[in-house]
């Protein structure tokens, strides 16, 4: 397992995202004799171990099922322990997007958080690139380093427990030689002033400034322009995520149809009420006249029922007509950050 | 091997061109050329090369060039501290504004003194720097109202002017987003109304990296192809499919890339071949060694050509027969719920399948293509809009205008059903049903 490549079939040690429902996804390291217990089943890892990654995996009663996925920076985003906020995917992606990141880029990160985007960046730099990520907070340090480590993620990633607003980004041993900034913590202004002695120096650097507040914006223009980093543009990102629906179509005509069907049975009901009156008095009738509650169990005769009201219809049942449609998640991220981008170039030749 | 310089402008590269207008242009830099452009006059290629991407310059005397700060700046690079030109103290400004905004006039064209034909007479009398500025300070002198607005609404007019008049330009790396831009102001539908976020959100839910194996649909030209090929910095392999005879990768003219670069990264595929192989594999023998000594030349070589077809072909179906892609990415107009239930076993278990297209109605009617499907765990489709802002402190606000559409994006994992799996909560009774998610990661 690695979030560098994929691997084909599970085996004991890997870390396996067990996918139960949307939203609910738990991380499990394979272990020889451990069991995962879900609302939906319990399931031994001694079975997963040859299965292959991406199985659907069926509980031990027989019901019930989790799939088995192999982690990805996105994945992992989704199913991740939160410390912290995190950096989810519109705004990660559109960052490595619009910073250039890629292969061999050297990543300068802080605060490391929750380590959502550390995963993202460590695989889009590969082996040819660094990420260094800074957090000051001393269980939150602990907590990363070890998932990165066992992650796999410090052939290219290097954490340091640092307040990088008071005592920079330097490392002992490495020459950081930054070109993508990414900082994502209180103070950002106060941070940018170190930048200089770690950016690099024979080519352009990129930084996007992540800050919910207005406020926390405006102080970082002004710390970036003095610095003299330039084409400093602010933008914001909104991601929806849409499910596909079935929606009835339903007719006037049918509506129409109906009532008049309404009307009709009641008037051969009282028709028949007429007749049985007339003929019959008492034991009989009494029941059929006396309006009965509905009653779950009983299948009462809806007569014409174009729309199935009063019964339970499976969205997309065979027996109606549907029209596709597309429903946006109850709750939206309507926003997330202000992204504050900027450039900053040596302005000799190189 | 891969030559090109993505840090330095370096000669005999395409590159991306930003003028003060926003505009764009993709130029290669012949060594001693010269680059035209347009109304802003032209530059001597020499005079940039050696500077690191991502310079700005000023045209100066001729044809030379100095670099400056930015766009926006004039001044000299190395004198950081200096303000930009015009941009007045920002507090000053903002205090301003609101004392001052009754003062605010419009600046109809009637107040300016200098007239167009002024203007075309001045652009004529020299190429120096000081033209643009030249321009400007006149356009100014002739506008009676300019010292009764704001210094804020001053400011504001003076950057507009500069973005008319001014000789400054950004040589940029030609990156994908750099190509996309390009392709967005130029041609728009050849990138089927793509966004840079979905692009981004593409190679992202792509989880395209170094080393991947990708099977690839793209009909932008090749866009998205060379946004794969930046993020795997010249390791994995991408299988492109074309609905043509030939596969169209235009965009990659200008990514200077070699062709064996490509050839090495990029396998290309027809449909027919992809869907049909075995009646397209090409039976091919070589011939032996004394039949080659005894063929002329020319026949010869038709044969080496023809053997390296079959044997290109043949490579790429058996790729295609092998399977187990990282990732399936398509970015088509191809109606794909009839095509994904034919290409989806060529994916690898729990690898991400991202489907783009410009209407959300169509990855809707594939959502459900694929919920029915079972092979595709939890598709959603994702919407992403960046939205820019007006970005100068105190007066910061989301722009006016900005680009509809960008596209939809359709994400989910490509997984291995077992059959005769049943669901905690089928023909269990209604209220358990109902909590149950599970049932839902079926539908779903
Ligand atoms: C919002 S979280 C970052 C989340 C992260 N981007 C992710 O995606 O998981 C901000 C982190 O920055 C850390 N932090 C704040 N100020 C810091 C400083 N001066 N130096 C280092 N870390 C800092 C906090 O402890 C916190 O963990």
């Amino acid at each position: 397992m690695s979030f560098y490549a994929y691997k084909d079939i599970i085996e004991a040690g890997d870390l396996v995202l067990a996918f139960i429902s949307r939203g609910a996804t738990k991380p499990i390291t394979v272990t020889p004799g451990e069991v995962l217990n879900t609302r939906y089943g319990q399931f031994e890892h001694d079975l997963m171990i040859g299965m292959k990654y991406g199985s659907q995996m069926a509980g031990k009663k027989g019901y019930g099922f989790i799939h088995l996925l192999h982690p990805t920076p996105e994945l992992w985003t989704l199913s991740l322990p939160h410390r912290t906020q995190i950096v989810y995917t519109p705004d990660s992606s559109y960052i490595v997007q619009r910073l250039g990141v890629g292969p061999g880029s050297r990543i300068i990160e802080a605060g490391t958080g929750s380590a959502s985007f550390t995963h993202s960046f460590a695989r889009s730099v590969g082996d040819k690139g660094k990420v260094f990520t800074y957090e000051f907070h001393e269980v939150r340090y602990n907590e990363a380093k070890r998932e990165l480590e066992e992650h796999g993620l410090m052939k290219n990633t290097v954490i340091t427990h640092r307040n990088v607003c008071d005592d920079g980004f330097e490392i002992d041993n490495h020459k950081v030689d930054g070109d993508v900034v990414f900082l994502d913590l209180p103070s950002p202004w106060t941070a940018i002033p170190h930048l200089n002695k770690v950016i690099a120096e024979d080519r352009q650097v990129g930084i996007c400034c992540f800050s919910p507040c207005i406020e926390q914006v405006e102080k970082t223009v002004k710390a970036l322009e003095d610095d003299g980093w330039t084409s400093i543009e602010m933008v914001e990102v909104a991601g929806k995520r849409w499910e596909a629906r079935k929606d009835m179509v339903k007719h006037v005509d049918d509506v129409v149809k109906r009532l008049k069907d309404i009307q009709d049975r009641k008037s051969q009901g009282i028709e028949k009420l007429r007749n049985v009156n007339s003929t019959a008095p008492s034991e009989v009738s009494s029941t059929e006249s006396t309006p009965e509650p509905p009653s779950k169990k009983q299948k009462r005769d809806r007569g014409f029922n174009p729309f199935g009201k009063g019964t339970r219809i499976k969205e997309g049942d065979d027996q109606y007509e549907w029209r596709d449609v597309t429903k946006v998640e109850s709750e939206i991220k309507s926003h997330t950050s202000y992204l504050t981008f900027a450039y900053k170039n040596p302005n000799r030749k190189v | 091997m891969n030559t090109k310089n993505r840090t330095v402008i370096t000669a005999n590269q395409h590159v991306l061109i930003r003028l003060p207008s926003e505009g764009t242009k993709i130029v290669e830099l012949r060594p001693s050329g010269v680059v035209s452009l347009g109304k802003f006059g032209s530059f001597l290629v020499d005079g940039v090369l050696g500077y690191p991407f991502g310079q700005s310059f000023e045209i100066v005397e001729g044809q030379d060039v100095k670099p400056i700060l930015s766009l926006q700046h004039s001044s000299d690079p190395k004198d950081v501290s200096e303000e930009p030109e015009g941009d007045l103290n920002k507090e000053e400004l903002t205090k301003m504004f609101s004392e001052n905004n009754q003062n605010i006039i419009d600046i109809g064209s009637k107040i300016q003194k200098l007239t167009n034909d002024d203007i075309e007479e001045l652009k004529k009398s020299g190429a120096t720097s000081s033209i643009g500025q030249h321009i400007i300070d006149q356009m100014i002198a002739g506008h009676e109202g300019f010292d009764k607005k704001t210094l804020f609404s001053q400011q504001k007019y003076l950057r507009r002017k500069q973005q008319k008049f001014l000789r400054r330009f950004t040589v940029e790396y030609l990156g994908s987003s750099q190509m996309l831009q390009y392709y967005i102001d130029k041609d728009l539908p050849r990138v089927i109304d793509l966004s840079e976020e979905s692009l981004g959100l593409l190679m992202t839910y792509g989880n395209v990296r170094p080393g991947g194996n990708y099977l690839l649909i793209d009909e932008t030209g090749g866009v998205v192809l060379y946004a794969m090929l930046e993020r795997m910095g010249g390791e994995g392999q991408v299988v492109l499919v074309h609905e043509n005879e030939h596969v169209n990768i235009i965009a990659l003219r200008h990514a200077g890339y070699s062709e064996e670069y490509i050839n090495r990264m990029v396998k290309t595929i027809d449909y027919l071949q992809f869907l049909e192989p075995e009646n397209e594999k090409i039976n091919w023998e070589d011939k032996s060694e004394e039949e080659l000594a005894e063929m002329k030349s020319s026949k010869r070589e038709q044969y080496e050509k023809r053997r390296e077809r079959a044997t290109a072909i043949n490579s790429v179906i058996e790729t295609v027969q092998n399977g187990n892609f990282d990732a399936l990415i398509s970015v088509s107009t191809l109606h794909q719920p009839t095509l994904l239930p034919r290409i989806l076993d060529t994916v690898g278990g729990s690898r991400p399948i991202v489907i783009y297209n410009q209407y959300k109605e169509l990855l809707l009617e594939t959502q459900h293509v694929l919920t029915k499907d079972k092979r595709v765990l939890a598709p959603s489709i994702f919407e992403t809009r960046v939205r820019p802002y007006q970005t100068i402190p105190g007066r910061m606000h989301p722009l006016m205008t900005m680009r509809g559409g960008g596209g939809y994006i359709l994400w989910g994992t490509k997984v291995i059903p077992q059959e005769g799996i049943t669901a905690v909560g089928r023909g269990i009774s209604k209220r358990k049903r109902e909590e149950s998610p599970a049932t839902d990661a079926t539908d779903s």
